[in-house]
């Protein structure tokens, strides 16, 4: 063998150990999403519970936690304690929880708000394009959007307390600035 | 008329022909929805593009590039939309210049790095052991003729 095909073999041999040292790193379910880190998409919707409309440019200036649910989603049901915690606890203050309604009829996800007793505010997306516009593949889906309209994380599956905390912690100093 | 002759006019009317047809034809708005759905992954399938998923999702996506194709943008600007959104993941075919185009430029790499290997070991073993022979000096042909002579003689 000559000393080109040998440096080429241990090249090729180093090579495929970061590729897999990398590809073991990535979590699977992690799909990547390009809006993480860029500006929300902005929306006007209608929202879940009355003849008004949701606006997220209403909220510039706050911290957003917008969540992505349906009422079929099995996992939307476990998260809800966590959110109703987190919207209990900031209720009034510089962070506002939105939910977006998920490729769900309307009056099913409107029992669903009833049944759990939830008050925070919901959009409607019949066409999906709120969904689209920010790279949901799948509810329970929660962006954290900064006070200056960024993205700052982007959370897939049913979330839990104690990271909603964090990531809202993390990002209201720079709110109340 | 001599029968190349014939023979030649027939091969450029069918060159012509050929070339008429392959001509780019404008798209109309429903075949570019088509082409762009079938470029475009599923997020919610397995593999599946969204010209070809059934799901909700993929109807959504479909909705949207048929709306954004009305209202007169340009296939790559919707591509971008959707790149924005979900990153070159959502494209079936990842970009050539792109960290996922690597999908594309790696096995090209490997056969030439694998040629240039190949071609460098069939230089080898073409080449003479020990170099050229070198040309036999006088004193030597001399000394072979006489071995000649004496072995004839013999």
């Amino acid at each position: 063998m000559t000393r080109l095909a040998r440096y080429a073999a241990v090249l090729c041999i180093v090579g495929l150990m970061v590729v897999l040292t990398l590809s073991f790193k990535h979590d699977p379910h992690d799909i990547r999403t390009g809006t993480v880190g860029k500006s929300a998409p902005a929306f006007d919707a209608p929202a879940l519970a009355g003849p008004v409309r949701i606006s997220l440019d209403g909220y510039r200036g706050k911290v957003i936690v917008l969540n992505f649910w349906a009422s079929w989603c099995v996992p939307c049901k476990e998260e809800n304690p966590a959110l109703t915690q987190v919207w209990e606890r900031y209720r009034g203050s510089d962070v506002v929880l939105l939910g977006v309604v998920f490729q769900d009829l309307p009056d099913a996800a409107r029992a669903y708000t009833a049944h759990l007793g939830n008050t925070w505010p919901s959009a409607l997306d019949p066409d999906g394009r709120i969904a689209l516009s920010y790279g949901v593949v799948g509810p329970p889906e929660t962006f954290f959007i900064g006070p200056d309209g960024i993205i700052a994380g982007r959370h897939l599956g049913p979330i839990d307390a104690d990271t909603l905390i964090t990531a809202i912690e993390t990002l209201r100093p720079a709110a109340r600035k | 008329m001599s029968r190349r002759w014939l023979v030649l006019l027939a091969a450029l009317v069918t060159l012509a022909a050929l070339g008429w047809s392959a001509r780019p034809q404008p798209l109309t708005a429903s075949e570019r929805v088509d082409r762009i759905s079938a470029e475009l992954r599923c997020p919610v399938c397995q593999g599946l593009s969204v010209q070809d998923s059934p799901s909700e999702t993929a109807r959504n996506m479909r909705d949207l590039v048929e709306a954004r194709v009305a209202a007169g943008r340009t296939d790559e600007q919707i591509r971008d939309e959707f790149r924005r959104s979900y990153g070159d993941w959502i494209l079936l075919s990842p970009p050539l210049l792109s960290p996922s185009g690597l999908v594309w430029i790696g096995p090209v790499a490997a056969v030439l790095f694998g040629a240039l290997l190949a071609l460098r070991a069939l230089r080898k073993t073409r080449a003479p052991v020990g170099g050229a022979a070198a040309e036999p000096t006088a004193a030597e042909i001399a000394g072979l003729r006489a071995q000649v002579a004496r072995d004839d003689g013999a």
